[in-house]
């Protein structure tokens, strides 16, 4: 067995190691590389900077754990986004374990031990403005702190529960939901996952059916996401934007061109463009997840590619391609 | 009767549907929101279907002892036991979903890492197999392996340390060739969906009646 014919046969689970080692040692180091934003991922920022309180978002967490890495920090960027203009969002889930990525999303953004965090107003904390008929945000937030609340050191503002977000979770066979939401909110989903009435919700109040919607942005580890294009864009003309996984990105583009989606963030590094965009912007103090994440991308890309040469160059120089060349004509 | 039921009911509820989906009327609409409020429900009884079916499959593998048997318990025991802590047990001892309760603590810390750590066994395996089978053998692999390379370098920062070049030619081809060739595929492929559906509409299509339309 010469050299090339070892390197062909070498060992996978020096590969494995290999690939573990690099995986972990950009965490390790925050090398922190700079990255350049792209025209699908700025365009959802910039419809999302453009909306205020009198507009309402969904935002839909279509996905299982096994892709939350690069999904979750979408969703996170854009709930993030969303309270900092005080846009209300609605939070809904494809999948039975989407709705858990959801929470953890939601928790994540409203965590005091994150820099940065909104400060969360559960429903039953602020009845007593809802009764007085304090609903919008401006003379909520002033009303709420009259009342001797104070934001926390650390916290980018408050997020009232039912004001600025309602998470209404999963519900079954949930392209149906769409649909219905299309001339229903309240009726596909009549209470939150905390057993709050949406029809108390001012949110749901001024937002009744996706007609009055001004976005949806669905983070997807599978095809469900079509099924926002399908039910909810062609139906009702609701702007829909995607965040999907890497591997499903080449599948959207046409979309994008066609005008059926605002925009795509695709993968991990849709995601720490967006980080960016809210950075540059002064919406968050720094990046996040996604964005270290991209260290670990770079060294594990630049590893298979180094992989694959030499693989093609013991491939050339053993001569195994005149071998296969042969064998194949046989 | 077996068959023609079910194959009326598929003629009238597609035709309907397709029609009420181009009549903006309030009758209209009041058919698309019956459709709406129904169609929940009755997909709810596929998961009694289903559960059943899951249940008897597994139960009847661990009464024959057939091989891996073990295994069916894997499934039969989380099938039941999730929904049990999540609905029946008592919130004072961590019942229900929300944080704090067992369910929240059993699908945080176990079907969360099982999941994750499964896809994430891709990149070990990507890497092997790229190593193994992504070979320069003709023209067409070579064109492949540099696209798939100029795109890998290009969608990470430290492509662009090459040049902006890159990442900007990554994106061309993400941008042109790959939108051309995905929406001829999705073209040809909506055409199959439209094409099957009026199949099964108009009953030429009939497997969906597993056996019955036979």
């Amino acid at each position: 067995m010469n050299i090339w014919e070892k390197m062909l046969n070498v060992d996978r689970r020096w590969i494995f190691l290999a690939i573990g080692v690099v995986s972990i040692i950009p965490f390790l180091i925050g090398v922190g590389m700079p990255i350049t934003t792209t025209a699908e991922v700025e365009s959802i920022f910039n419809f999302v900077n453009e909306l205020d309180k009198n507009d309402a978002m969904f935002i839909s967490f279509d996905y299982a754990p096994g892709t939350q890495a690069e999904n979750t920090p979408m969703g996170v960027a854009v709930m993030r986004h969303a309270f900092h203009n005080n846009v209300p969002v609605f939070i809904t889930s494809y999948f039975p374990l989407g709705h858990g990525m959801a929470i953890g999303a939601l928790a994540y953004v409203t965590n005091p031990s994150i820099p940065g965090f909104y400060q969360h107003v559960s429903f039953e904390e602020w009845e007593v403005f809802r009764s007085a008929g304090i609903t919008d945000k401006d003379e909520l937030v002033a009303a709420w702190e009259n009342d001797g609340n104070v934001l926390p050191e650390g916290a980018r503002g408050w997020v009232f529960e039912g004001r600025d977000f309602a998470m209404l979770g999963y519900a079954p066979l949930f392209h149906l939901v769409i649909l219905g939401m299309t001339a229903s909110i309240e009726a596909q989903y009549p209470q939150d996952v905390n057993g709050n009435l949406l029809n108390e919700m001012p949110m749901l109040l001024e937002h009744k059916s996706l007609r009055e919607i001004s976005l949806a942005l669905t983070t997807a580890g599978s095809s469900a996401c079509r099924a926002w294009i399908v039910y909810g864009r062609e139906k009702v003309g609701v702007p829909i934007a995607f965040g999907v996984t890497a591997v499903m990105a080449t599948d959207y583009f046409p979309y994008i061109q066609s005008g059926q989606i605002i925009g795509q963030m695709g993968g991990l590094r849709g995601a720490a463009e967006y980080e960016v965009l809210l950075a540059q912007n002064e919406i968050t103090e720094t990046t996040d997840k996604a964005f270290t994440g991209m260290d670990v991308q770079s060294a594990a890309h630049i590893l298979i590619i180094l992989l694959i040469i030499m693989g093609n160059i013991a491939f050339f120089a053993g001569g195994f391609h005149k071998k296969t060349a042969v064998k194949g004509r046989g | 009767m077996k068959r023609t039921v079910p194959l009326m009911i598929v003629l009238v509820g597609g035709l309907l549907m397709m029609i009420q989906y181009f009549i903006p009327h309030q009758y209209s609409q009041a058919v698309f929101n019956s459709y709406t409020e129904w169609a929940p429900i009755v997909g709810a009884f596929a998961l009694i279907l289903g559960v059943g079916s899951l249940t008897r499959v597994h139960s009847h593998k661990i009464r024959r002892k057939v091989k891996n048997w073990q295994f069916s318990w894997a499934v039969l025991i989380p099938l039941f036991a999730m929904p049990f802590l999540g609905i029946i047990w008592p919130q004072s001892l961590w019942g229900g979903m929300d944080e704090p309760s067992i369910f929240h603590f059993l699908f945080m810390h176990i079907q969360v890492p099982i999941q994750s750590t499964m896809f994430s066994l891709l990149a070990f395996y990507i890497a092997s197999a790229a190593f193994r089978a992504f070979r320069a053998k003709s023209a067409l692999a070579t064109v492949l392996l540099l696209a798939a390379v100029i795109v890998m370098l290009g969608q990470v920062p430290i492509g662009e340390m090459f040049g902006r070049w890159l990442p900007e030619t990554g994106l061309w081809i993400l941008r042109y060739p790959n939108l051309a060739a995905k929406r001829a595929i999705m073209l040809g492929v909506g055409f199959g969906i439209l094409a099957t559906n009026l199949k099964i509409i108009f009953g030429v299509e009939r497997n969906w009646l597993g056996g019955a339309g036979k």
